[in-house]
């Protein structure tokens, strides 16, 4: 892989953020600040309770700007997750200084990504936020996000990613949320947003196979498995059903230390043997050439940018506890 | 339309010349009786098959079955010349490739409405994709008309089209059944459709390869399919009935 080559068509040969794990949390959840911090998610998504209270929006925004800073505190990115047919009045409430960007559901076309992005860029100046910098990000519900994906993706500099919710998405396409067939219904699906996602320098969020798999009814293996086929699939993270797989994801999505062990013995010794004059050596019997070796020094680069993001993380739980 | 879906699981399809069998057919009560006048009908036939839809569409009206006509695609514009009398409930386009032609059938469908004393507007189209332009285009072919209510996954022409009659599973097929299905449920229409396996191929298929067959698209979001002998019709009704 060539990194000149896949910088110029705005592809990125490894994950764009290390945001493996992103859980979902409300505003209105009285032990928020608590759930954040142990967590140890990559990123925190904040939901609101549509209410039917004519003030609720003013309620919200009077109650954002403390919920942000509170998801924040263990090193977590946070997001806040905006209904697109009422996106300018919810991001009016929802976005300040602290968030990395907004998330937006129930999108059907890339004109809803565009007047999203033109009213961040409008709440940046207002709000003291540097210009430009606010995420947008995507979360996969309808038909119409799916079959609009590419040009959703290129609809602003801003999209970082597509997230599928694939409960949200059966519905709407009216497939049953159930583990019954021996494939993937969604499999086509997911194989165009991750490819739709990373031909923009974005990635996709998803878990996998089987369907129907929530926080109620997951064992500690089937949720390792998913993560597992989840990457394989080339899911760069995906949204948590429940805090207890975030250390599944943590895990999952990022080369594992054998592998990361594995990767560093390749690259020392093809490095000998290139000083050797040779243009490939062997390895317990497998070829170790230059496209081996450039694989090998990309996916030690993202478990050493895995690793950061966990000290990170880890420095901002002790400065709390401190 | 999109709320008539689960009143339309079985389209089957029943050769328009051969006025023993649509009788026999439409006894199998399927959701949908379709009047062919593509590959069940003989070249020879095809001019018999035109001028009997009139009297047989009566028939079929007076015993209220949903009654639509497929055309054959090369021959259309008097496939649907013939098609439309009062009863007709839509006609079936298998294989359209641009929107162009699916408006321009609309079209000629409004002026024999009006020709005809048919409730303007009422006659549907339903699209069967059969072809890789048929598939890129589907959400725009699909928009051309607002008499389109349905947008199908075709077989056999399908296979001929993009490979080679597969000695295993089509495997290309499912790609092309989720793609009809997301163009179909982001425009409201009827997804047809259904997972036919190798040893169970549409108008050979037994009962238990009709049923996997339907049960496995209706998991995979579609709602109806075209099926073949009236044996089928029951495993259909079956297999798409929640």
């Amino acid at each position: 892989m060539n990194d000149l080559h896949t910088q110029a068509l705005g592809e990125k040969p490894m994950p764009k953020y290390i945001r493996r794990s992103l859980l979902a949390l409300s505003l209105d959840d009285a032990k928020l600040a608590e759930k954040a911090f142990s967590a140890w998610a990559d990123a925190i998504i904040l939901d609101f309770a549509r209410k039917q209270d004519r003030n609720w929006l003013q309620d919200v925004k009077a109650r954002m700007p403390a919920a942000i800073h509170a998801a924040g505190k263990a090193g977590a990115e946070v997001f806040v997750r905006i209904q697109s047919d009422c996106a300018a009045a919810e991001m009016d409430a929802a976005v300040f200084d602290g968030i990395t960007g907004v998330i937006l559901k129930g999108v059907t076309c890339p004109a809803d990504v565009v007047s999203s992005a033109q009213h961040l860029s409008a709440l940046e100046a207002a709000r003291g936020i540097r210009g430009g910098t606010l995420e947008i990000d995507v979360e996969a519900d309808t038909a119409g996000a799916v079959w609009h994906a590419l040009e959703i993706a290129r609809a602003s500099e801003r999209f970082g990613a597509f997230l599928i919710n694939e409960p949200e998405l059966c519905a709407n396409l009216g497939m049953q949320c159930a583990p019954t067939l021996d494939f993937d219904p969604l499999e086509y699906i997911k194989s165009q947003l991750i490819t739709v996602a990373t031909s923009v320098g974005g990635q996709a969020l998803g878990m996998s196979y089987p369907l129907g798999l929530t926080g109620e009814n997951a064992s500690d293996v089937v949720v390792r498995q998913a993560v597992k086929r989840a990457r394989d699939t080339g899911f760069k993270g995906a949204v948590c059903a429940h805090a207890s797989w975030v250390k599944f994801c943590n895990e999952g999505f990022r080369p594992t230390a054998d592998e990361a062990a594995y990767y560093v013995k390749v690259i020392e010794v093809f490095a000998e043997g290139i000083k050797r004059g040779m243009a490939s050596v062997p390895i317990d019997g497998k070829m170790i050439d230059v496209p081996v070796d450039l694989r090998a020094k990309l996916y030690l680069k993202w478990a050493n940018r895995a690793q950061a993001r966990d000290e990170a993380k880890a420095a901002a739980h002790k400065k709390q506890e401190g | 339309m999109a709320g008539n879906m689960n009143n339309r699981r079985s389209w089957m399809i029943v050769p328009a010349h051969d006025a023993a069998v649509v009788a026999a057919a439409s006894g199998a009560k399927p959701d949908v009786v379709v009047l062919d006048l593509e590959y069940t009908v003989p070249p020879k036939a095809k001019e018999a098959a035109r001028a009997g839809l009139g009297t047989i569409i009566k028939k079929l009206g007076d015993r209220q079955a949903t009654v639509f006509a497929r055309i054959d695609r090369d021959t259309r514009w008097a496939d649907v010349r013939a098609a439309m009398h009062r009863g007709i409930r839509g006609i079936i386009f298998p294989g359209p490739d641009a929107p162009e032609e699916v408006a321009e059938l609309g079209e000629l469908i409004g002026e024999l409405e009006r020709e005809r004393g048919v409730e303007p507007g009422a006659t549907e189209l339903v699209l069967m994709l059969e072809s890789a332009r048929g598939f890129w285009n589907a959400a725009a072919i699909a928009q051309a008309s607002p008499r389109v209510t349905a947008l199908g996954v075709g077989r056999i022409d399908l296979t001929m089209r993009l490979g080679p009659v597969p000695q295993d599973e089509f495997r290309l097929y499912r790609f092309l059944m989720t793609r009809a299905l997301v163009a179909a449920r982001m425009l409201g229409k009827q997804p047809l459709g259904a997972l036919w396996r190798p040893d169970s191929r549409g108008g050979v298929a037994g009962l238990a390869g009709t049923a996997k067959a339907a049960k496995e698209a209706r998991l995979m979001g579609f709602t109806g399919c075209v099926c073949a002998t009236a044996e089928q019709v029951a495993p259909v009704n079956e297999g798409f009935a929640s």
